[in-house]
Formats: C-alpha cells, sequence, structure tokens
C-alpha cells in the first residue's frame, strides 16, 4: 500500500496539451474517484499514473517515489480495465495467476494466492473457465481478482462497471467498496457516472477539460460545490439555474429573478448589492406544500412519477425547473405548482466567473 | 425464414436446371481427373482404345510398383521438407515482423512496411535470373535451402500483412493489462498473440504450404540433383522418361496428386477458408 | 478556478528544476526491434528487392553470368526483346489470358456462384468439386490435360473417334494450342473465382433482394440491378487476381506445350525462363524480368487507384 502524489502533471499531444498541470495527493489506503464529463481527461490521468502513458510534464510519485520512468510492473500498481481485458485463451486461474507466474512465484504459492483471492470474490467455482464462458459479472470480477491477487500499492480502476446492465451495475459497486473495506488499498476510481463516484469514494476529484475543478468529500461537493461546474454536474436530477441580480440588505441578502420574484438567500453568502449572479437550488431543496424562506411558483409543464417520488418539472421566470416531491403528492399537469426554498440551500454564484459565493 | 421460403417457391423446372447444370460442370471437372486414375490401371492398348471406361483389366502394378519403388517416397519427402520447413519459418519470421509493426511505435515504421508490400507486387519470376546468381553466389545451389529462402522471403509481404491486420485487431486493453501485469514485448509476444492468433496462422500456414508444396518454377531452377527434386519437378522428370507411356505418367500423376486430394477433402473448411480469406485480406 | 486548484495541491509546487523521464512505454522497444525485425528485413532485402534491383542493372548488359558483368550494351536488351515475334506473341497470349478470364471465367464464376447460393442438397459437394483444380499443382493439372489432349491415347483422341473425325492433335497444332492452354488456365481457376464471389454473395443482405421482390423485380433484374452492383467490390477483386494470375502463368504452360509450338503459347514468364534461364542470356533475361516488373506495378498502383479506391 502506498500513498500517490501527482505534482503538476501535463500531457500534450504535439503541441495540443489535454491535462493543465494537476495536482492531487491520494493518502494511503483512500478511495478517490476521478469524476468528468466524457473528454475531461480522467482515463488520461490514470493511465499516467499506471504508466501506460507518457507524462508530458511534471512528477507522479508513488510511496514517496517519482515513478514517471517506471513500467506499471515496476510501480506495482494493478489495473482493472473497462473491458476487462482478460486474456481469452487462458483459465480464469491463469489469468489471476498470470502475473505471479510472469515474476517467477513459485506454482502452490501462486495457487494459494489465487485460490485465496478466488474465495474472496466467490469465484471458486469458476477457475477452471474460460473469460467466453463467464457472464458479464462474473468477468468483472475476475478483472478485480487478476488485480488483488498480486497485493499491489495502488488498484488503478478505469471505468470498470460501464460494460454492465444496471442492476448488476449497483450489484458490482457494492461489492468494490466491500473488497476496498477488505483490504485496504489505496485506490483510484475514474467513472462519469456521479453517483458510481459518490457511493464508493472517500474523496472525488471532479475534472473538466484537464483541469481540477474540485476536490472534497461526496457531501463537501453536494453541499458546497466550488463553482457552476461542480454544481451542474454533481447531484441527480441536475441542480436549476436562474439568473438573477442581488438584491436587500446586508443581513437579508436576497436575489431577483427576471421576472422580479425575490428569492431569500443565507446571509453568510458573500454578495454585494445589483451583483450578477447565478442562483443554483437543487430539486430536493423545492418543498412543495411546506414552509419555507421563500415561495415560488409555476406552471407546472411535466410530470414524471418514478414511484417513491415524482419529479415535477415547472415554470419560473421564464426557465424550467425540476422539483421532486413525494410520490403521494398529488401533482398535475397544467396546475399552478408551489414550492418553498429555505434561504440556506439556496447556492449563489457569480455569473462571470462561476464560483461559489 | 428466407431459405425456406425460397425452398418452398422452387419450381421444379428450376431445381432440374439447377442440378443439370452443376452436374454437367462438375463433370467437366471431374471426368479428367477420373480418367487420369483409371489410366493409371490401364495397359497402354486398353488406354488407346478405351480411354473413358473402366480398365478391361485392372493392371495394379503400374501402381505398385512406383509405390514400392523408392523414387515416388523420397519426391514426397523432398516436397514435405521443403514446404514444411517454408511454413516453419515465414510463421515464425513475418509474425515477429507483423508484431512489431502492429505494436511497437517507431521511426519509420509505415514506410518499413510499404517496404514489405512491395513484394506483395510481383512474382518470383520476375527476378529469378539474378536470385539465381546469388543462390548460386551464396553457395546453396542445389540445397533445399536454395528453394525455402527464396520462397519464405517472397511470402513475407502476404504473411506480415495478415499478421499485422490480426494483431491489429486485438483489443489494445490487452496489450495494457499484459503491460501492467509485468510483461514486456517479447513476453507479450509469447504469452498474449501468439496463442489468440491460432486462425491467422493456420491462414499462413496453409497458403504457404499450398504454395510451396506445389511450386515449381524455384526448385527447376534452384535444383539439378535428381534426388533432391521435389514431386513437381520429378513428375516432369518421369514423363520425360516414359515419354508415351501414358498408364505409368498417368499412375504417377495421380499418386502425386493423391495427399493433396485427400488432405483437401479432409480439412477442405479449413483449406478454402484459408486460401479465400488469404486472398481477400491481403 | 485559483481557489479550486490551491485545494488540490498537497505540497508546495516543487521547484522548477526539469527532469526529463525516460517514458515507460518506450521501454523494452529497443529489444524487440533488434530481434523481431532483422530476419524479415534480412530475407526479403536479399531475396526480393535486391535481386529486383539487380535484374534492372544487370539488363542493360551481355552477360552469361559468369564472372562480373562488363559488356554494357545501354537498352539494347529491351530492343531485341520488342522487337522479338516470341516476346510479342507473349505479349498477346498474357492479355489474351486477361480477355478470357474477363469474358468467360468470371461470368463462369459469378453463375455458378448464384447457383450454389441456393439452399439445395449436394451444395458443398460441387462446392468442392468445383475448388478441387484450384489446389491441384499447376503442373499436375498440366499434364494431365496433356493427357486430355492427347491425339493417340488422350480423351480427345476418343471424342473424335466417337463423331468419326480425324483426330485433332489440339496441342500441336500452332492456332488451337493457345485456346487449349486457356481451356485448361479456366478449368483450373474458376473454382478460386466463384468462392470469391461465394463469400460476395454471403455479404449482400437478404431483406435486400426482398425489397426489390417487393419492389416488384423479376429474377433478371434483382441480378441485374441490386446483386451485381453490390458484388462490386468482388468483380474488381476478382479482375485483380484474374490479372495478376495471368502475368506470371508459368507451371501451366511447361506440361502443356512448354510455350510451343513455334512460341504459340509463351507467356512472359515461359519466355523468361526459354531465352533467359536456359540459355543463360542474364541480360536479356532480367530485362523481360523488368518488363514484367512494370506491368505489374503499373496494374497493381493504377488499378487499385481506379476501381478500389473505395473498397
Amino acid at each position: 500500500m502506498a500513498s500517490v502524489e501527482l505534482n503538476e502533471i501535463r500531457k500534450a499531444y504535439g503541441a495540443l496539451e489535454v491535462i493543465h498541470g494537476v495536482s492531487l495527493s491520494v493518502e494511503d489506503g483512500e478511495f478517490i474517484a476521478l469524476v468528468g464529463p466524457s473528454g475531461c481527461g480522467k482515463s488520461t490521468l490514470l493511465r499516467m499514473i499506471a504508466g501506460l502513458e507518457e507524462i508530458s510534464d511534471g512528477e507522479v510519485l508513488i510511496g514517496g517515489t517519482v515513478v514517471n520512468a517506471l513500467t506499471p510492473r515496476e510501480r506495482n500498481i494493478a489495473m482493472v480495465f473497462q473491458s476487462y481485458a482478460l486474456y481469452p485463451h487462458m483459465t480464469v486461474a491463469q489469468n489471476m495467476g498470470f502475473n505471479l507466474m510472469l515474476s517467477g512465484v513459485a506454482k502452490p504459492e501462486i495457487e494459494r494466492r489465487v485460490n485465496e483471492a478466488a474465495r474472496m470474490l466467490a469465484l471458486g467455482d469458476l477457475l477452471d473457465r474460460k473469460p467466453s464462458q463467464l457472464s458479464g459479472g462474473q468477468r468483472q470480477r475476475v478483472a478485480m481478482g487478476r488485480a488483488i491477487v498480486r497485493d499491489p500499492a495502488v488498484f488503478l480502476f478505469d471505468e470498470p462497471l460501464s460494460n454492465l446492465d444496471a442492476k448488476l451495475r449497483v450489484q458490482m459497486r457494492t461489492e468494490i467498496k466491500t473488497l476496498h473495506q477488505k483490504v485496504g488499498t489505496t485506490s483510484v476510481y475514474v467513472t462519469h457516472d456521479q453517483i458510481e463516484a459518490m457511493t464508493l469514494a472517500d474523496r472525488i476529484v471532479v475534472l473538466n477539460g484537464g483541469r481540477i475543478e474540485q476536490v472534497g468529500t461526496p457531501l463537501e461537493l453536494y453541499r458546497a460545490p466550488a463553482n457552476l461546474f461542480v454544481a451542474g454536474f454533481i447531484g441527480s436530477p441536475a441542480m436549476n439555474f436562474l439568473d438573477a441580480a442581488v438584491d436587500g440588505d446586508e443581513d437579508q441578502p436576497a436575489a431577483r429573478l427576471v421576472d422580479g420574484t425575490t428569492i431569500r438567500l443565507g446571509p453568510a453568502r458573500k454578495v454585494k448589492r445589483g451583483q450578477e449572479v447565478k442562483l443554483g437550488i437543487r430539486p430536493e431543496h423545492l418543498l412543495a406544500g411546506a414552509p419555507g424562506d421563500t415561495v415560488v411558483n409555476g406552471q407546472t409543464l411535466v410530470v414524471e412519477p418514478t414511484g417513491a417520488q415524482t419529479h415535477v418539472v415547472f415554470s419560473l421566470a421564464g426557465e424550467q425547473v425540476t422539483a421532486i416531491v413525494d410520490g403521494g403528492f398529488p401533482v398535475r399537469h397544467g396546475a399552478l405548482f408551489e414550492a418553498a426554498i429555505a434561504a440556506e440551500q439556496v447556492h449563489v454564484f457569480d455569473r462571470r466567473s462561476g464560483l461559489a459565493l | 425464414m428466407t431459405d425456406t421460403t425460397t425452398e418452398v417457391r422452387m419450381t421444379a423446372g428450376t431445381r432440374v436446371y439447377l442440378y443439370v447444370s452443376l452436374s454437367l460442370v462438375a463433370a467437366l471437372v471431374l471426368v479428367p481427373l477420373l480418367t487420369t486414375a483409371l489410366g493409371g490401371f490401364k495397359s497402354l492398348g486398353d488406354l488407346r482404345i478405351n480411354p473413358f471406361g473402366l480398365p478391361s483389366g485392372w493392371i495394379w502394378s503400374n501402381y505398385t510398383d512406383i509405390l514400392f519403388g523408392e523414387r515416388y517416397w523420397r519426391q514426397m519427402t523432398n516436397s514435405l521438407f521443403i514446404a514444411v520447413m517454408t511454413v516453419f519459418l515465414t510463421v515464425v519470421v513475418s509474425a515477429m515482423a507483423a508484431f512489431t509493426f502492429a505494436h511497437v511505435k517507431f521511426f519509420g515504421s509505415g514506410q518499413l512496411m510499404n517496404y514489405f508490400l512491395v513484394g506483395l507486387m510481383f512474382p518470383v519470376a520476375t527476378a529469378i535470373l539474378p536470385l539465381f546468381i546469388r543462390i548460386r553466389d551464396l553457395g546453396l545451389l542445389d540445397s533445399y535451402w536454395g528453394v525455402i529462402l527464396p520462397q519464405v522471403a517472397f511470402g513475407l509481404g502476404m504473411s506480415i500483412l495478415l499478421f499485422r491486420n490480426y494483431f491489429r485487431n486485438l483489443p489494445d486493453e490487452l496489450f495494457q493489462a499484459a503491460f501492467v501485469d509485468g510483461c514486456g514485448y517479447i513476453r507479450f509476444f509469447w504469452y498474449v498473440s501468439l496463442p489468440l492468433s491460432r486462425p491467422i496462422v493456420a491462414t499462413v500456414s496453409i497458403v504457404t504450404f499450398v504454395n510451396s508444396w506445389n511450386s515449381y518454377i524455384l526448385p527447376l531452377i534452384m535444383l539439378n540433383t535428381e534426388t533432391k527434386y521435389p514431386w513437381p519437378l520429378g513428375i516432369m522428370v518421369y514423363r520425360g522418361e516414359f515419354g508415351t507411356e501414358w498408364q505409368l505418367v498417368l499412375a504417377f500423376i495421380t499418386l502425386t496428386i493423391l495427399p493433396t486430394v485427400i488432405v483437401f477433402f479432409l480439412a477442405q473448411k479449413h483449406i478454402i477458408a484459408g486460401l479465400t480469406a488469404g486472398a481477400v485480406k491481403s | 478556478m485559483t481557489d479550486s486548484i490551491a485545494m488540490a495541491v498537497a505540497r508546495p509546487v516543487a521547484s522548477k528544476v526539469h527532469v526529463r523521464y525516460k517514458s515507460p512505454t518506450a521501454r523494452g522497444r529497443l529489444p524487440v526491434l533488434v530481434l523481431f525485425l532483422p530476419p524479415a528485413l534480412l530475407l526479403f532485402t536479399l531475396f526480393v528487392i535486391l535481386p529486383m534491383g539487380e535484374a534492372a542493372w544487370y539488363s542493360l548488359f551481355r552477360w552469361n553470368g559468369y564472372g562480373p558483368p562488363t559488356e554494357f550494351v545501354g537498352l539494347r536488351n529491351f530492343t531485341v526483346l520488342f522487337n522479338n515475334a516470341a516476346f510479342s506473341q507473349a505479349l498477346i497470349n498474357n492479355g489474351l489470358i486477361i480477355v478470357v478470364s474477363l469474358l468467360l471465367q468470371i461470368p463462369l464464376a459469378i453463375w455458378l456462384a448464384m447457383m450454389l447460393a441456393h439452399k439445395i442438397a449436394g451444395v458443398v459437394a460441387f462446392r468442392l468439386i468445383f475448388f478441387l483444380p484450384y489446389v491441384l499443382a499447376d503442373v499436375a493439372a498440366g499434364l494431365i490435360w496433356r493427357f486430355v489432349y492427347d491425339g493417340d491415347y488422350g480423351l480427345f483422341a476418343a471424342i473424335a473417334g466417337f463423331f468419326g473425325v480425324a483426330t485433332p492433335y489440339v496441342l500441336a497444332d500452332r492456332d488451337l494450342a493457345i485456346y487449349a492452354v486457356l481451356a485448361v488456365v479456366v478449368w483450373k481457376y474458376f473454382g478460386f473465382h466463384m468462392m470469391l464471389f461465394i463469400a460476395g454473395l454471403q455479404a449482400v443482405d437478404r431483406s435486400v433482394l426482398e425489397a426489390a421482390e417487393i419492389d416488384g423485380a423479376t429474377g433478371w433484374q434483382k441480378f441485374r440491378y441490386v446483386t451485381l452492383p453490390l458484388l462490386g467490390s468482388t468483380v474488381r477483386l476478382s479482375v485483380f487476381f484474374a490479372i495478376i494470375g495471368s502475368l506470371q502463368l508459368f507451371d501451366l504452360i511447361m506440361p502443356l506445350t512448354g510455350g510451343g509450338p513455334s512460341n504459340a503459347t509463351q507467356t512472359m514468364v515461359t519466355f523468361l525462363y526459354t531465352y533467359g534461364v536456359t540459355r543463360m542470356q542474364v541480360g536479356l533475361g532480367s530485362a523481360v524480368g523488368v518488363v514484367l516488373f512494370v506491368i505489374c506495378i503499373t496494374l497493381a498502383f493504377g488499378y487499385k487507384r481506379i476501381f478500389m479506391r473505395h473498397d
């Protein structure tokens, strides 16, 4: 086990720079998720940590040693690939033991460690099968087994669940979490799915356009997004954004929407009167039929029941705003929808810089 | 579904037309082959009067004399040795080269690949005289290697192309997984690429083997001791020796093509696929 | 933005001393290149490229192959070549083989492939039979047909006898010999082209044909307007192989006629063998090689550029 440090990492293909100086420190035993939209550079970053991609500038340290010039094997990392990349011609046992065989570990020892990993992942009955005879979830487990057999310093996951169907994905997510709690190896996990990141990670790194937008625990990112990008990326359904101008006085700040509606803001927001801002309100913070600091209303445009909850899209200040209400709450398409917002729950961002205020 | 409907709709007339046409063409193919095989059982006089029919008396000695003689087996062994060595060297050498083209980035890789592709463009005959002089100067004239090495060299263009395309289509992540597992290029080649390329090894082997087994011009020019002749050369010598004793020549031809025919019917699927795929993919 | 980066930075930005690290992915490239490339490179250069270059060089000399080539004759070998009746005949014959391939062999192959596309009993057996001549050695096929054409013992003699006409000695007849050879070429190679078309037909989407049927196309119209255009790339491939095959035709001719009678069935390669190799006229033979090479390269590049650029 080891810590991982990235120091001003850059990646350029010719003149085109895709990673613009990323620095990050992952503690020993920590589970870190790299999230971001496709093309944000998260996979490239992971592959640079793995040693599969050349590092154009900056340093990667694993366990305190600079590993830029080391091969993946010398870095002692293990990786789970998106397509699993199991060797089709080898059995499950051979797949898992391949690394140990290459390092010249004695046969009985390989067998012992493969069996141990197989037991941990419930693969015991499948050891003699070929990958083509396995289901998607089983392949996924073999890929993880291959990684844990060697007891690496760092686990790297490259969107490992994206080839599974929704139900299996949830199940494997739990298994990965259990596994990490059991073996406690430092892990870096790349995904585009923010729910996966939220549920699995100790800390999340949000990447966008080759830069880090924010690093923090899942709840930090949810409660205090540093900017518009993070605010919009974390949370589902996504946060609603409304253009507004700051109004009201110092101890009771408020913002006026384009249609004149005033929304009360928390006193801690550092806003100036007249400042052009964007308000961010999470759907789950728009409370229907409850008291709040501000009450807004608009015509109901779409009603989407999901069972326990119903998503309601209604019109507010010319924008479409989503709210979540209890599944039993009566809403009707076309009717007036009324919701209350607590001042503390309104996020405020500077409209020009996008930074949280 | 579509297949059954065509079956149902096919009229008796169509059916007759199909079978008659196909049988006619099949007869054109088979009659020369069958009369050749039967002709080997006839006497020369019988052959003259009755080339099509069954022999009036089956003369087995035409065949047995050849089978119990040394000549036939020696030629078969020569051909087999040359073909096996050619296949082995072609597969090994071209797989290794193709691997570097598919997986190792290096300066001039594309140009070097094109260099090999030039070999696809022209037949051995084009350079046969300088090739003869080179083999002579290397002291390889009248040796098996004088045939094997040029055969391997001329087969490289296509074999490298086939192997490279196959290697390239192996998933990239497999290579990365192996890299993470601690494979360098060479171990990856040995433990992953080669075991996974059995289909393409089969294709290259079949094409190379058939070409070598049937090849005539190279041995004709490079070999001049009859004991070293592969069968296509031997059969021509035999025919030269026995001139118009066609029954013997026919028996000899039959026996020499027999291995090809047997192997072809046993492994027809692989051979047809190999020979057509080899052509189409390159 | 700067705030958020500051949150991410774990330790103060390291001193700006730039160390160039060697890329881990680049390591190990050298050994594999040094081990894996040279065998192929050496064999190929030694036995393919150099001989081709030497052919160009030798073609400028009159030389019997012994000692160094000294008698420089410039392009005289080429003038001799193009004034040689046998060589002209060889060029004509090579052209004729191509024409026959195009007009006879490929239509035959398509016709057979279409018939074998039906799901009827015995399809596999017919395919096998038709492909069989292709796997036989040219030499063996040539000898078999030499017997077939033989005027005294062969099948032609018997057929002529049956009809009560004088036995034709086709291979000895200056006018007929080339057609006899052409027939054997078709016999030997149609199965290969048929296989190409069967593969091509399998790639044609059946629902397209059904759509044509619903549009009211008859059997012939379906073939003419749907199947044939969709087989375009296979046709071009087949033509390509026919051309290349014709240019290297040698093994089949030798047992049949050896290029005779009176050079009536020479091809470029048999000409090269007869006049260059057996008489050890290295200069002249190399000149034939160069002509062949130029034709091959021109055709290969030209054909690919013009007809196969979309394939």
